[in-house]
């Protein structure tokens, strides 16, 4: 048996659906689990979820502890809050790692879990490794000392071109959240077999504090960027809303396409934020990206940089976007994307 | 105003990474030189707060940690309308991490007493993690409406709508509860001419701040200095490194008539092993 203990990742699940960011969650823990020779747990919170924790045993999961009560329909932070709490407190030993996506969930609950336990954690992580530490700290001496297989949670240093490590071997729990397609999920295996453990959570009227009165969903037309195959975007370079037929246009050239956006044409109000690729927005990862009118600055190379072929248009041929785009064309985009429609459509064979 | 309420809006003093001083070519930044502004998503905080002192009543209280040069961005709240600022300074406050920051923050806060309601921006642009407002509403041990996008206040009850991923919730919470404001909730407006004046007139003259500027250390505000700074903070940076450049490797198209260029790039791209033609209807 290992010296450390198990690894959690925290289910996102919406109305029964899991969210990508938790096969991915489970991808990346297994990987750390194999490591320390420990094993993948998860936690799933909601209600009328009894069919869930099959799908993350197949997804990667040995144990997952199961709180399905009423209390927990809608997501809240502090029936939530309580629920984990309940579930971690309830283990013989605080596990070595916990696991959260970056989602609007994982980002209004994880912070309030780390601060409860007075223990680290790192948000919209990149890259999770393993790996040893040696703290040489004369300002705080009682923290010195080499560390053994701690959490290496690697994250972007936003505004400045560098990847951090932060590392908080001091203390277990150590917390991270990564963003949705950031992590390479676990392959699904429907084969596998692992142990549901039930949970019953007893919550105080105090949890009760924050009502949630509706919960709306948006019923999109466009496909979910996250699974789109192709996504053609626009950034300010489309000089106004209306510079976003333009990139409708060329995406209707493409199956599986969806439209998405820089930060600027959101802010500027040009597109909803449901299509803001980048820190602020989403990270994608589809086959195609084409950037139409996007500088590429860091917040926006972040969301997107993992896209497996980048075709930027810009007339501005020193944007950062060539550096790091796989293909480029340097003009005016309004000229150039029906082109490139035409010229797509006619080089493959109807 | 008795019955106004007692808002703390905590904003930030970060780098302006957008300006070309103190940002080396390759991208990271010199801290020291950097050119320095508000933390732009405490703009938006700080603006909700206002709207809601002034069909409301209250008073604001900008709580901002940092060194000395930061009491610059609560001159600058001032200038939007803030009532007072407090620059929670201390030289052992320094490498907090985001557990030690909102230990710090949540002290100042309860320093201030009786607040109703404390408002935070999403997140900074230099520490990026959107951790700290959530955890100081954890240790107050108040409910917290994350990525809140309107609120309209009945006494002391908050009717919000927050953004979830793929829709909105609509809820409601009493008082006391901390709340981080969306940038789609608040049209930003302009600081007032007449807050500006008064402010630069003020600075003029030291003494005509001394009510509305306070300094305040861990020992005012009661903190634990063993639970802040390097020694009270649960994580390190522990290395740090550039994101590898790929540069060189655009293939880049440019100089001849466009319809020419677009017809080599399709034609490259049909070839690219990765195949995106699948997806060409």
């Amino acid at each position: 048996m290992s010296q450390y203990t198990n690894i959690i990742v925290i289910a996102d699940q919406i109305q029964g659906d899991l969210r990508p960011v938790t096969m991915e969650l489970l991808g990346a823990a297994s990987e750390l689990a194999e490591k320390l020779g420990v094993k993948t747990h998860a936690i799933v919170m909601g209600s009328q979820i009894s069919h869930i924790p099959e799908v993350l045993i197949h997804n990667g999961a040995d144990e997952v502890y199961v709180v399905d009560q009423p209390e927990l329909k809608e997501y809240s932070t502090l029936t939530y809050r309580r629920a984990a709490i309940t579930v971690i407190e309830s283990l013989p030993k605080p596990p070595h790692i916990i696991l959260c996506g970056a989602t609007t969930l994982g980002r209004d609950l994880a912070p309030r879990i780390a601060a409860y336990f007075e223990t680290g954690l790192t948000a919209d992580c990149t890259e999770l490794d393993i790996g040893d530490y040696v703290h040489k700290g004369k300002a705080d001496p009682n923290k010195t000392g080499t560390f053994n297989n701690c959490l290496y949670a690697i994250r972007p240093s936003f505004g400045e071109s560098l990847k951090a490590r932060i590392l908080g071997p001091w203390k277990n729990p150590q917390m991270a959240t990564a963003r949705t397609g950031a992590m390479i999920p676990f392959k699904t295996d429907t084969t596998r077999t692992g142990k549901i453990t039930p949970m019953t959570v007893k919550f105080e009227d105090s949890d009760f504090r924050l009502k949630v009165i509706e919960t709306v969903r948006e019923v999109s037309s466009d496909l979910d960027l996250l699974k789109a195959k192709v996504i053609v975007s626009g950034g300010f370079g489309l000089g106004g809303p209306e510079g976003f037929e333009v990139v409708r246009d060329l995406a209707s050239a493409f199956s599986e396409s969806a439209v998405g956006s820089s930060r600027k044409a959101v802010d500027s109000g040009w597109i909803p934020y449901s299509h803001q690729v980048g820190q602020t927005g989403k990270t994608v990862r589809p086959r195609l990206y084409i950037a139409l009118g996007i500088s590429g600055a860091i917040q926006h190379r972040v969301g997107m940089s993992n896209s497996a072929m980048i075709l930027a248009v810009n007339k501005d041929e020193s944007a950062p976007i060539f550096q790091f785009a796989h293909y480029g064309i340097v003009g005016d985009l309004f000229e150039i994307a029906p082109l490139l429609k035409e010229q797509f459509k006619q080089a493959v064979p109807a | 105003m008795s019955d106004g309420l007692r808002m703390a809006v905590l904003i930030k003093q970060v780098p302006d990474t957008s300006s070309a001083t103190g940002v080396n070519p390759d991208g990271t930044v010199d801290r020291a030189r950097a050119k320095k502004m508000i933390n732009p998503f405490d703009k938006f905080a700080l603006q909700k707060a206002i709207e809601v002192r002034n069909a409301r009543g209250g008073e604001i209280f900008v709580i901002s940690m940092g060194p000395p040069p930061a009491i610059a961005v609560l001159h600058e709240a001032l200038e939007y309308g803030a009532d007072k600022g407090y620059l929670l300074g201390d030289r052992r406050l320094a490498a907090s991490d985001t557990l030690a920051t909102a230990y710090a923050l949540y002290k100042a806060v309860l320093y201030l007493k009786d607040i109703d309601i404390i408002f935070t921006g999403l997140q900074t642009t230099d520490g990026d993690t959107a951790q700290t407002g959530p955890q100081i509403a954890e240790r107050m041990g108040v409910p917290q409406i994350s990525y809140c996008e309107t609120m309209e206040i009945e006494g002391k009850t908050v009717k919000a709508t927050r953004i979830i991923d793929g829709g909105v919730q609509r809820l409601e919470v009493e008082m006391p509860v901390l709340i981080t404001v969306a940038n789609s909730a608040v049209k930003l407006e302009h600081k007032r001419f007449a807050n500006v004046y008064k402010t630069k007139q003020a600075l003029r003259d030291k003494d005509a701040l001394a009510d509305k500027i306070f300094t305040v250390d861990l020992d005012e505000v009661e903190a634990d200095a063993t639970r802040v700074g390097l020694v009270g903070s649960p994580t390190v940076v522990g290395k740090t490194w550039k994101i590898g450049e790929k540069g060189g490797s655009c293939k880049v198209f440019k100089g001849a008539a466009p319809k020419h260029e677009v017809e080599l790039l399709v034609d490259e791209i049909s070839k690219d092993e990765r195949g995106v033609m699948e997806f060409v209807l």
